[in-house]
């Protein structure tokens, strides 16, 4: 048969966001796909050049709109290690609280698209967006926003927890431990499903080192790494989480280690809540003149939903003279080509609903 | 709305000739019996009411997102806010089948001609809602090189929605505007 050549995008429904797709197709298989980015590309990098440390946070929010707290944390986190902060313990846990909450509201949405993606549950898509916007509350409660937050100074954040706040998490997340069973039950009975996640866009354990990919597609193919393990940050080394790996390198692994996080994430809140110490946790006023940067170079790595996010600051006295961001979901949409090869046209977008990319990060 | 399609509109042989064709035939217009205008207008503003009542109830948006509000946009349609209760069915992935678009995000230069052919392929009467804070005026990236500062510069704009990203009642408020300008129950 002749190889034919489709365009999908920029606007299509199964593209996450705005992305194009040239593909070469040989029937139902898939020969080549060419992603083509930069659709929404609105120069991040160059715009944060042109202003102070602390006006940026709401810039660095936009790059991953699904987890948007986590993004902030990485920047922050690049100004606190140029200047030298440490950031107060009872800061520590609270970042780790919404933090895993983040993740959590992150997965959910995943869960809803990608099944979408692969065959039209709109159940999932339902009950995805029910559950996440029941996180969203209680981070509105903590952050004072639905989805963008800006609630980390320098050392710190904006504001404490609110009082009621612990009781509220721990009854989310029993009720959120109900419902990860019902999802697997529910999405792990289904033939359909099934069918389109087991042995499709297999990622063997070299492929995925040699890719680079990071986050939940790399530990499902059997690479044992997590920023929270491996370059330990704040209180993550107090709390007791394993690092979930599959060996299997499908979709079905990629769903597996992302529902297995939403577990790990429940358990890391519960325990951060629990031991949650006293005394302030607020950062510096942004409106006093901030510290001088100390060291000028500063490169931090953080765990983000979606993978490993690498920040490298060089600071000049008050504003960041470069920043370069390492994103994730650029990353991991470079095994798009080297897992779609060989695949029906129709897998094509379940293996990129499982890569979990987002768009504004790609482009930046 | 009007102007907009002045300007853009394809003149081709074609048109010229169905306009020519126009013209010569009211040389042969036979004037109708004064009753039967009278009946015709009262039966036209009848139907013209039942047209926009029905349009206005049925608003179908485009399946379109492009940025943050989109993930709003989705939220729009998840069982919290229900937005099917007041008419604004299933969101359509082909434009042919749309009443609003939804302009979700901010616009970069590339993505313009992607969306005017977007607009120009939904039929008419066609409305656009501009959600959130950089459709509306570029937002927090009104410095950047590659964006546009507002949908408006390229495309006639109905309602606009402030905030970034507002939230999506304020959508579905937004929607129920529109339903009130259809229906011809707000000026422009």
């Amino acid at each position: 048969m002749a190889v034919t050549r489709i365009n999908i995008g920029p606007v299509h429904p199964s593209t996450h966001g705005v992305l194009r797709l040239v593909a070469d197709i040989d029937g139902d298989t898939v020969v080549d796909v060419q992603p083509h980015i930069g659709f929404l590309h609105r120069g991040v990098e160059k715009l944060v050049e042109t202003r102070m440390f602390m006006q940026n946070p709401p810039y660095m929010e936009k790059l991953d709109y699904v987890s948007p707290m986590s993004y902030d944390e990485v920047y922050v986190a690049a100004v606190e290690a140029a200047m030298g902060v440490e950031v107060k313990e009872r800061a520590q846990y609270i970042r780790v609280i919404l933090l895993e909450l983040q993740r959590i509201a992150s997965h959910l949405l995943w869960i809803g698209t990608m099944c979408n993606d692969i065959g039209q549950m709109f159940t999932a898509f339902m009950w995805g967006f029910q559950d996440r916007d029941m996180v969203l509350n209680l981070l509105e409660e903590a952050a004072g926003g639905r989805m963008f937050y800006v609630n980390m100074r320098i050392g710190g954040m904006v504001r404490d927890l609110p009082p009621d706040f612990a009781d509220h998490a721990l009854g989310l997340m029993d009720y959120m431990e109900k419902r990860v069973k019902e999802y697997e039950r529910y999405l792990e009975r289904n033939p359909v499903f099934m069918e389109r996640m087991k042995g499709v866009g297999v990622l063997s354990y070299d492929d995925a080192k040699n890719l680079g990919v990071t986050g939940p597609v790399l530990r499902a193919s059997g690479v044992n790494f997590d920023a929270r393990k491996n370059k330990a940050y704040y209180v993550y080394q107090k709390l007791h989480f394993s690092t979930q790996v599959q060996m299997a390198g499908d979709n079905l692994a990629r769903y597996k280690v992302r529902m297995m996080e939403i577990r790990e994430s429940i358990r890391l809140v519960r325990e951060a809540i629990k031991a949650l110490p006293d005394g302030d946790a607020l950062g510096m006023p942004v409106k006093l003149i901030l510290p001088a940067a100390k060291n000028r170079i500063s490169i931090v790595s953080r765990e983000l939903p979606r993978g490993e996010c690498i920040m490298y600051l060089v600071a000049d006295a008050q504003k960041p003279y470069r920043l370069s961001i390492r994103s994730p979901s650029f990353i991991n949409l470079a095994a798009l080509n080297f897992l779609a090869k060989g695949q029906r046209t129709a897998d094509m977008f379940g293996i990129m609903g499982t890569l979990d990319l987002v768009m504004g990060c790609v482009d930046k | 709305m009007d102007d907009w399609e002045k300007e853009n509109r394809v003149t081709d042989a074609r048109s010229e000739m169905n306009e020519l064709v126009a013209q010569s035939m009211k040389n042969y217009e036979v004037k109708p019996n004064a009753i039967f205008a009278k009946l015709s207008d009262i039966s036209g503003a009848f139907s013209k009411g039942l047209i926009n009542w029905s349009r206005s109830n049925s608003v179908w948006p485009l399946q379109f997102g492009l940025a943050c509000c989109a993930i709003e946009l989705m939220s729009f349609g998840s069982p919290r806010i229900d937005a099917e209760r007041k008419g604004f069915l299933l969101f359509r992935s082909t434009p042919r089948q749309c009443d609003v678009m939804i302009i979700a995000g901010w616009v970069t230069k590339s993505m313009i001609p992607e969306i005017k052919r977007l607009y120009e392929q939904m039929a008419r009467p066609r409305y656009i809602v501009s959600f959130g804070e950089c459709a509306t005026c570029g937002g927090p990236w009104f410095e950047s090189y590659n964006i546009i500062r507002g949908i408006d510069q390229v495309l006639p704009v109905d309602v606009y929605v402030a905030g970034c990203p507002p939230r999506p009642e304020n959508l579905f408020d937004a929607l129920m505007k529109l339903q009130k300008k259809i229906g011809g129950k707000i000026e422009d």
